[in-house]
């Protein structure tokens, strides 16, 4: 029977507390030519795949060690803010979400990367530089954060199928936004006439939930001519006329496309998948959605779905009521070192290494194009104008070589917080919902906005 | 058996630390006095460095008034306590009330009893992403199993379940309900088995029959239990995140939050941690007095029954 | 329907006999109650499980359609995750090995911890024990859910990230405070004089712990083991948050990851989530009436 005494339970814990303390240094030391990298899962396996060869390229290359976490994109925003938060930090991480950059740039928690961006700067898109910066309320100065690596834009997905099966025709669609997007509510009357009760004509996410409302409301809101809400240097004008009869249309047009029933009921609380779930099920004709994913998702298991039935405009997406070219805002995912890291030199080289431009490339075309390229270079590539693909050129026109603009939380991060308490998404509820007139439901909305525009001042 | 040894060893520290540590350890000597602190190390040692510290960070973290002013500035918050306040009002009283009921229920003889009970309990044995997530997917107004079932049977269209925030809370409540009135059914169950068979009979001998021996004899004597078991639940119901975040998404329009799901979204969706730890700790001025009055009631239950 | 009311034929000296008729119909109207609510308790009961097996069984992952059993139901998906044939699956076995280990840790700490705590404090009567239980209580005012950031970063602290002893040491943490309460509960039917009487005889604390407190204790530790195994199984978001790579995440967090998705397989989803309900529910059966005497309270069971 041992005996328990006072000593050898306090001797055993000294002996545990020593060893402790004695490993902390080891993993200390190992860290030196090792940089830790996190990054968000993709939706397809073949993104994981384009990352990981981008990073074992770059290991063979430099003799250095990247351990790279894949973490699906979700947890890897909670690990991200739970990072900062607690200062233990990687030594780089992607923009996930993508206003991160903002965010925290405010707070000066990232490293700056002018450097890296530097290697590349005449390859980089204007949009791709703009987004990249973030204004710093500690230095008080803009300063370059991000290093570009992919975009995404958000087309029009649309099933010919339906369109067809209601007696019309892709070529139909008119040109013009208001036109455009009634065109749809014209193809379900049609196919309501055949007996066809669940099937709807705009997929509009009328949601308080993910990133696409706020897309799809930013879309509509610069179609009728407000893209000035937010101004390069980081002000907010929500007094200009111009700016409130755009959101009052927007809102109202979208708000009301659900009233009228052309949108489909469960809309008011789809999350971030449920879109794209009704979208495949053919619940609608068309919805505005960011990046290729919608495609590429299928584009295995139903080639031909990808090949003739889902169409992306891309090419055809519409111009304003008066027939001016529409600008596209271009989300990017960057790559970012955050303060504290404990390697930032072997960050700062994968990451020139990375934005070489056959690297980059490859990145995204590995990834079967999901993701833009952020060079217009590389845009000229066989992939990306491969007249075979029915998409690509499409989404890459749009994001890329047409007219395009950062987002908005890229000049202000207060712009971030609209998205992500889904300041507009309430309004256009308002309105679907509730009834609330579209003047009333955007005054709502502009007074929240000044409320966390006035957290946010930037001289 | 005890060495020689041992005992010399426990004679000494008894001589020792009489005088000066008696009233320290109560009745405990020597090597009982290491043996019940070695046994209860453990867990003080877990407690303090999984519990107490983290706890205290979370405090420091939510301790600036600001977060408070801006919290309830979020328009969203009202109507936060609003759900959670009917989340733990109706959750824990309705699954409650149903467990005494259908612990009673089960006290019936019988095979049938036995293989309905193993039925019943499958939704706290089955884990809860999985059935929650069901749910979501059963309410879903266009092609969920729910509305589905409603025509196919009885040619009835079921509404948007979800679309509503009325709804959404309500389905939120009986998901709740349907995964925990089984555990605490069991718990009631126990209890009621644990009632010595002598006051059973003579209850019955006497007549006590149907209601008034449910009123008169089965309730006095759970309602201790009873009330225990109210407690706890409402503490853990404050802290559950999983039923809202699962079935309505907090949805529509962030209007179905609770306090937990509220904080999580705070802290990673908003990106603003210290916020969400502020909203979560709104509900302590909820919570210590329930804590509380669970001490004192399981420090004063000397006998069970 | 209490045991008294069905009983109450038996009732005898002070009830006066109610007519064979009535006694007849009461009788038939009893059962047709208990039928009616045995049906409405098993619909009630199985419906959203049934809705997985549904979906599970969808050979498209075609969650979308109007039937209430599937047209050309297949066992393709649970096929799928048997053999790991999909991507988000392709570590299934090695994540279902995790969600096992989990569980089996924090069963066991919180047996080990909570049979400790509660015989130092109940049957030693270690002075200001209450103390102790009383504290332990206090974890549960903070919501677990509150604590997630400030345990991340403990961990990271601790160089236990993406280790799955955080999280067995988080659910240990919450487990065992309900664990020394039901453990002081059940131990008041167990008199203290067969403890005096041991020590009596010479046996050291970790002796009667060992060869009399445990033994005694068995249907309340079985009671406390199922529950704190169901708590691990259940729990989400702790093993969200702390584990993130593919080899060291349990399942739970791996069914997380199909909601992430704009085209997930929901066929293989829910096929997942069955398997993984498995082991539960087979634990449950195979104690359930371990279980209840568990949860009996020191009573005589009727």
């Amino acid at each position: 029977m041992a005996h328990l005494t006072r000593r050898s339970v306090l001797q055993g814990l000294a002996a545990a507390g020593t060893t402790r303390l004695l490993a902390f240094p080891h993993v200390a030391k190992a860290a030196a030519t090792t940089a830790s990298v996190w990054f968000a899962q993709g939706f397809v396996q073949d993104e994981d795949v384009a990352l990981r060869k981008a990073v074992a390229d770059y290991e063979k290359a430099s003799g250095n060690k990247i351990e790279l976490t894949i973490i699906p994109f979700a947890p890897e925003r909670q690990k991200i803010i739970s990072a900062i938060t607690s200062g233990v930090v990687p030594d780089m991480v992607d923009s996930n979400p993508a206003e991160i950059l903002s965010l925290y740039g405010w707070q000066d928690k990232w490293v700056d990367v002018s450097d890296v961006v530097d290697t590349q700067r005449g390859q980089f898109s204007e949009t791709a530089l703009q987004s990249a910066q973030a204004y710093n309320n500690v230095t008080k100065k803009r300063g370059l954060y991000g290093v570009p690596l992919r975009a995404g834009v958000a087309p029009c997905h649309i099933w010919r199928t339906l369109v067809e099966k209601a007696g019309f025709k892709i070529e139909d669609l008119p040109k013009t936004w208001d036109a455009y997007f009634d065109f749809f509510k014209k193809v379900q009357d049609s196919l309501r006439k055949q007996g066809e009760r669940k099937v709807y004509g705009l997929g509009f996410q009328v949601t308080a939930s993910g990133v696409d409302p706020y897309n799809l409301f930013s879309a509509f809101l610069i179609a009728y001519g407000g893209r000035d809400i937010v101004t390069k240097d980081g002000k907010l004008h929500l007094g200009d006329p111009k700016v409130r009869e755009a959101a009052v249309k927007a809102v109202g047009y979208l708000g009301g496309a659900y009233r009228d029933g052309y949108v489909p009921p469960s809309a008011v609380n789809w999350n971030d998948a449920d879109d794209n779930n009704a979208f495949h099920a053919k619940l609608m004709v068309m919805d505005i959605d960011g990046t290729l994913s919608t495609e590429v998702a299928i584009k295995e298991k139903h080639p031909e779905w990808y090949q003739h039935e889902i169409v992306t405009h891309g090419f055809g997406y519409p111009n304003d009521n008066a027939g001016k070219p529409v600008p596209s805002i271009v989300g990017f995912t960057n790559g970012l070192i955050p303060k504290g890291a404990k390697n930032v030199t072997v960050a700062k080289e994968f990451l020139t290494y990375f934005i070489q431009p056959k690297v980059l490339g490859e990145f995204v075309e590995l990834g079967l194009g999901r993701w833009l390229p952020v060079m217009p270079a590389l845009a000229k590539s066989p992939f990306w104008q491969n007249p075979n693909d029915p998409h690509l050129r499409g989404y890459v026109q749009q994001g890329l070589l047409g007219p395009t603009l950062p987002d908005y939380y890229v000049f202000n991060p207060a712009m971030a917080e609209v998205r992500n308490q889904h300041v507009w998404s309430l309004a256009m509820i308002d309105v679907a919902k509730e009834g609330v007139k579209p003047a009333v439901a955007i005054d709502k909305a502009f007074k929240r906005i000044e409320e966390m525009f006035a957290k946010y001042p930037i001289a | 058996m005890m060495d020689g040894a041992s005992v010399v060893d426990v004679g000494r520290w008894a001589v020792r630390r009489r005088t000066l540590t008696r009233s320290l350890r109560g009745r405990l000597q020597g090597g009982e006095y290491t043996w019940a602190v070695a046994f209860v190390v453990p867990y003080l040692a877990v407690f303090a460095t999984f519990v107490a510290y983290p706890v205290v960070y979370g405090l420091w973290l939510g301790s600036e008034p600001s977060l408070y002013r801006e919290l309830l500035r979020d328009p969203i918050y009202q109507g936060t306590i609003v759900n959670t306040v009917l989340y733990l009002a109706l959750g824990v009283n309705v699954k409650m009330f149903l467990a005494l009921l259908l612990s009673g229920f089960f006290m019936r003889p019988g095979w049938w009893m036995k293989v309905l009970l193993l039925i019943f309990v499958l939704p706290w044995a089955v884990p809860q992403i999985s059935t929650f997530i069901s749910i979501h997917w059963m309410l879903n107004g266009e092609w969920g199993f729910l509305n589905n079932a409603l025509y196919t049977l009885f040619h009835v269209e079921g509404p948007s379940w979800l679309n509503d925030r009325w709804m959404a809370l309500g389905a939120v409540i009986v998901s709740h309900i349907w995964k925990w009135t089984p555990f605490w059914t069991l718990i009631l169950l126990a209890g009621r088995m644990a009632i010595p068979l002598e006051i059973r009979d003579t209850a019955r001998v006497d007549g006590a029959t149907g209601v008034r021996g449910f009123v008169y004899i089965t309730v006095p004597l759970l309602a201790n239990l009873y009330l225990i078991s109210t407690l706890l639940s409402t503490i853990f119901l404050l802290g559950d995140f999983n039923a809202v975040y699962f079935v309505s998404g907090g949805g529509p329009a962030d209007s179905t939050h609770v306090l937990a799901t509220l904080g999580i979204r705070n802290a990673f969706d908003i990106a603003q941690p210290r916020l969400g730890v502020a909203a979560v700790m709104s509900a302590l001025p909820l919570v210590i007095p329930l804590v509380i009055v669970l001490m004192r009631r399981l420090r004063t239950t000397e006998v069970q029954l | 329907m209490s045991p008294i009311r069905a009983d109450a034929k038996a009732g005898g000296a002070r009830v006066v006999a109610p007519p064979r008729r009535l006694i007849r119909r009461r009788r038939y109207l009893s059962h047709v109650g208990v039928g009616l609510l045995s049906v409405m308790l098993v619909v009630w009961s199985v419906a959203p499980i049934y809705n997985m097996v549904l979906i599970a069984l969808e050979p498209e992952g075609d969650v979308f359609n109007d039937q209430l059993w599937p047209k050309a139901p297949s066992l393709e998906s649970f096929r799928g995750v048997l053999t790991e044939g999909h991507w988000y699956l392709e570590h299934f076995w090695r994540q279902f090995a995790n969600s096992l280990f989990l569980g089996a840790m924090v069963t066991f700490f919180t047996l080990l911890f909570g049979s400790m705590t509660s015989f130092s404090i109940a049957r030693m009567r270690i002075r200001h024990g209450w103390l102790v239980s009383h504290a332990a209580l206090l974890t549960y005012v903070i919501p677990a859910s509150f604590l997630a950031i400030p345990f991340y970063r403990i961990m990271q602290n601790y160089g236990l990230a993406n280790n799955p002893w955080s999280v067995i040491a988080a659910l240990v943490a919450f487990a065992t405070p309900y664990a020394i309460f039901v453990f002081q509960e059940y131990g008041r039917s167990i008199p203290i004089e067969v403890d005096e009487s041991a020590r009596i005889d010479g046996a050291s604390p970790l002796q009667i712990y060992r060869r009399i407190y445990l033994p005694l204790m068995a249907p309340a530790l079985v009671a406390v083991g199922t529950y704190a195994l169901l708590l691990a199984w259940n729990e989400f978001l702790y093993q969200f948050l702390l584990l993130s790579t593919k080899s060291s995440m349990t399942v739970p967090v791996a069914l997380a990851q199909f909601l992430n998705s704009d085209q997930s397989p929901w066929n293989y989803m829910m096929a997942t989530a069955i398997i993984y309900a498995v082991p539960p529910v087979a634990i449950y059966y195979a104690f359930r009436r371990r279980m209840t005497a568990g949860l009996t309270m020191g009573g005589v069971k009727g």
